[in-house]
């Protein structure tokens, strides 16, 4: 696939989403006046960190930081950036809710495989299903420097909870994830299962993902809301 | 004779209630204002809903059922939340108000009666 036909490549995984059972989600907005600290280890190929506030339900702004390794060790990219994220459209429905989410940042990157400090630029999606108890989500996210990189990560997840989790209790979610990479970091699709568990609390709300991949590499993630 | 005592048995209470400067007709205590919400299946998202209604001065207490989709507020006493305000808080966090039922029962009694319910 391209590392340009990221439009299409995101309607296809938009359509895959609706085809499924269901959807859900580590999403970019939380909620209102909420500030929302994530980190994410995936698998040796990639690794981010940001933080955004949202001073409403519809969008947030903040920054972060993006790592990609390539598979094979020929080059590594670090990307700083400043990202806002929009809510496109929310569906409520009776205990279930649909989302689609766009965001864009603005960067500065550097890398093995160039030299120096270039402006990077960044556009994804995701478009999400959940309710209590299934939940299915796709993503895509594009990095571009001009003359440097252009590389995607495209994410598929499933999840399932063994039980109906209410607000006051602990939730958990077994999920698989299939992920993409353009721009040779890695080749084929890889997949991983997952352990999500998350509660909240007085003081705010805590998400702690693991699992791991078909070659047996740890992929981690947590999110803090406050 | 009759009619006199009947029209006096009516007009008391209401003569009583103007010289004690009570209402005529007496309301039974708001409690508690119970919501069904719709799209409630987010726990961090409801969290949002619970700071933000509990940043209200006439809130006491929030119950959230994500599993039940209710929202209910306890209200301090001789405060109340009117229905517009609800719904705009509810509609700025990301949430669609179904319905909005007020009752005299305590917080405890609502989520009884919403946990029980099938």
């Amino acid at each position: 696939m391209s590392s340009h036909s990221i439009f299409p490549a995101a309607l296809t995984l938009a359509a895959a989403t609706l085809m499924l059972p269901l959807s859900g989600i580590a999403k970019p907005i939380a909620y209102a006046d909420g500030s929302t600290l994530m980190g994410e280890y995936g698998a040796g190929t990639m690794q981010e960190y940001q933080a955004f506030y949202a001073p409403a339900y519809w969008w947030s702004a903040g920054g972060g930081h993006l790592r990609m390794e390539a598979e094979d060790g020929s080059f590594s990219r670090d990307i700083n950036y400043v990202r806002g994220n929009l809510l496109l459209k929310r569906w409520n429905l009776r205990q279930a809710q649909a989302n689609v989410f766009a965001w864009g940042s603005l960067g500065r990157a550097s890398g093995t495989d160039f030299e120096g400090n270039r402006t990077a630029w960044n556009a994804g999606g995701q478009a999400d299903f959940e309710t209590l108890r299934y939940y299915s989500s796709a993503r895509t996210d594009w990095q571009y420097s001009r003359n440097r990189f252009s590389s995607r990560i495209d994410t598929v997840q499933l999840g399932w909870a063994p039980y109906a989790h209410d607000w006051d209790r602990l939730a958990t979610w077994l999920v698989v994830q299939g992920r993409h990479y353009t721009g040779d970091v890695y080749d084929g699709i890889e997949a991983a299962a997952l352990l999500r568990l998350f509660k909240n609390g007085a003081w705010g709300a805590i998400w702690i993902e693991a699992g791991l991949t078909q070659d047996g590499a740890a992929q981690t993630m947590f999110m803090l809301n406050f | 004779m009759t009619h006199f005592h009947t029209l006096l048995r009516l007009l008391l209470p209401a003569i009583a209630s103007l010289l004690l400067g009570l209402p005529a007709v007496a309301q039974p205590p708001v409690g508690v204002i119970d919501m069904q919400v719709d799209g409630l299946v987010c726990a961090f998202c409801a969290q949002g809903i619970s700071k933000r209604l509990g940043k209200m001065d006439a809130t006491e207490k929030v119950y959230v059922s994500l599993e039940h989709g209710h929202v209910a507020v306890a209200l301090k006493p001789g405060h109340d939340i009117d229905d517009d305000s609800l719904r705009s808080a509810l509609t700025d966090a990301g949430y669609t108000v179904r319905t909005i039922t007020r009752s005299d029962e305590s917080l405890d009694a609502v989520r009884a009666r919403v946990e029980a319910a099938p």
